[in-house]
């Protein structure tokens, strides 16, 4: 054990693989990247939860977000944070990891309300979807029913500083273990559900490939898979009649 | 001037320009702020801003059009600045003169729309329709001023009209020489800056921001760029035309940074106005101002 090759260490995928980084400033880059990552968070809330309503307090003169570089953005596109305000139903959850497969990595998720941690008092329902981590990888949970502003701003706080230390990397765990969240989707959409983003090539583009990648339900998900159609173009619905 | 002089020129001017274009993103979003009794963001925010979005892991891109219409917005904005007289820089202002100026800072809109386009987006095509349109509105009492400005000083170029008005002192500025003109222009300023409240074309909560729905990482972070230079660009022409330019940076800078305080302060507290009432206000009331102006100056 005198020469430091010969100590084991546990395997870890490399940053962006197949890709050797030459640049000797590189870390720096890195470090640089990751602190204006943590204080510039575009958010995206998707509100349907009664949680919302304690969103304008924590943005407008109350509390005030945007002192912490968070600003709302109103396309998944632009914006680095999901915020699911509240319990999910099924037909809602469909919405929400379309627009989660959209976003740009790095992302993050926050499940704000005791709904999102585990159905909340909604437990019940039939109709709700319960814990979200078992469809998307989760960075932070902010319970409560629901969180007042300060306890929203201090999940955000956790999460810039999760950011800054580089721990946040619960996006990745979406491409390495797509399989279990694939199939906890298929259990409640259907076999045939599929998204319009092809996660399995995004996976491979960043060398996020592991064993648990693929696995039955992906290949159920190929057995259904269509190709993506164009929209068909029409102005109105009669005109679809006469032809 | 030799060869060597002109290249630092021309590679400080921009630069330059990009870092007063953040003080200025920074101005308007504490202003925004504070008429909304907040503090608004820190110091550096735009700055993180930008590094963040091109620090992005993904980058989606539509196709060559769309990298290359992002290029041509921030590069004509690029240009614009070469041909914008600072103090101690003149760049290519003796060359280029107002006209020029005008036609390219009409590049970016241009690029914008083609960018836009390859995306597909139909809340982009809706975004970029009213942006155009908007242009259209805007162009014609920008271009009545630029005609005004230009027949009273007897040139179309910018340095020469600087130095004009600094023989005469405060009261050879374009301000007081043709103040009806000078007012039609602030009417038209926040149009030009595509600020509030003529930013129907980026309507967050209806069309989610228009033309920039489909962009992200670089691309956005292109426009964040490009929204530095855009208000520069319309601070130090106005001030260039009517504010006497300035033979310093310790007396340009106030003049400019108020230029752009000023309507954007007033326009914060205004709902936004609709396309077609963008089009009726500033075919009116800047226009009726611009056109009287010029006929006072013409006597």
């Amino acid at each position: 054990m005198s020469k430091l090759d010969n100590i084991p260490v546990r395997h870890q995928p490399t940053e962006a693989a197949g890709r050797k980084r030459t640049n000797p400033l590189a870390h720096v880059f890195d470090e640089l990247v990751k602190f204006c990552q943590s204080r510039s968070m575009f958010m995206l809330h998707y509100c349907t939860g009664c949680g919302a309503i304690e969103l304008p307090p924590a943005m407008t003169s109350r509390f005030d977000m945007e002192r912490l570089g968070i600003q709302p953005m109103v396309t998944p596109r632009q914006a680095d944070i999901l915020l699911i305000t509240g319990y999910v139903s099924i037909k809602t959850l469909k919405r929400i990891i379309l627009t989660y497969e959209q976003m740009q990595s790095p992302k993050y998720v926050i499940g704000i309300c005791s709904c999102t941690v585990n159905g909340g008092m909604y437990w019940q329902s039939y109709a709700t979807a319960k814990v979200l981590k078992d469809y998307l990888p989760v960075d932070v949970y902010i319970a409560g029913c629901m969180p007042r502003p300060e306890a929203v701003i201090s999940g955000m706080r956790e999460l810039m500083s999760d950011i800054k230390s580089g721990r946040a990397q619960n996006w990745k765990r979406y491409y390495e273990n797509y399989d279990h969240y694939l199939g906890n989707q298929q259990k409640l959409f259907g076999e045939d559900w599929q998204t319009p983003t092809d996660i399995i090539a995004e996976a491979r583009h960043y060398g996020l490939m592991t064993d648990r990648t693929l696995g039955e339900h992906t290949a159920l998900l190929e057995k259904h898979q269509r190709p993506l159609e164009a929209l068909e173009m029409r102005l109105s619905a009669r005109e679809k009649q006469k032809t | 001037m030799n060869l060597s002089e002109l290249l630092i020129e021309l590679l400080l001017m921009p630069l330059v320009a990009f870092v007063i274009g953040l003080g200025m993103v920074l101005m308007m979003r504490k202003i925004a702020a504070r008429l909304g009794r907040r503090i608004g963001p820190p110091l550096l925010q735009p700055i993180y801003d930008i590094i963040k979005l091109y620090g992005k892991r993904t980058q989606i891109s539509h196709g060559l059009i769309h990298e290359i219409g992002i290029i041509m917005a921030v590069g004509g904005y690029v240009a614009a600045e070469t041909l914008l007289p600072v103090p101690g820089m003149n760049g290519l202002a003796d060359k280029g003169g107002v006209i020029t100026l005008a036609y390219v800072m009409m590049i970016p809109s241009l690029g914008m729309a083609l960018g836009v386009g390859q995306c597909a987006n139909p809340n982009g095509s809706i975004g970029i329709s009213r942006a155009l349109t908007a242009m259209l509105a805007y162009d014609i009492p920008f271009i009545l001023v630029i005609f005004g400005a230009a027949y009273v000083y007897g040139t179309t170029n910018l340095a020469d009209i600087i130095a004009i008005q600094q023989q005469q002192g405060v009261s050879g500025w374009g301000l007081m020489q043709m103040p009806l003109l000078a007012l039609a222009g602030m009417l038209a300023l926040p149009a030009v800056m595509g600020k509030q409240p003529f930013e129907i074309y980026i309507a967050p909560a209806e069309i989610a921001t228009g033309p920039m729905v489909e962009m992200s990482g670089k691309f956005m972070g292109g426009l964040f760029v490009m929204q530095c230079f855009q208000l520069y660009t319309a601070g130090v022409l106005y001030t260039t035309l009517f504010l006497g330019g300035g033979a310093y940076w310790i007396t340009f800078l106030p003049k400019i940074y108020a230029v752009v305080a000023i309507p954007m302060a007033a326009a914060m507290l205004f709902p936004r106005y609709r396309t077609e009432d963008v089009i009726r206000l500033m075919w009116k009331w800047p226009v009726l101002v611009g056109l009287m102006g010029l006929a006072v100056a013409m006597k």
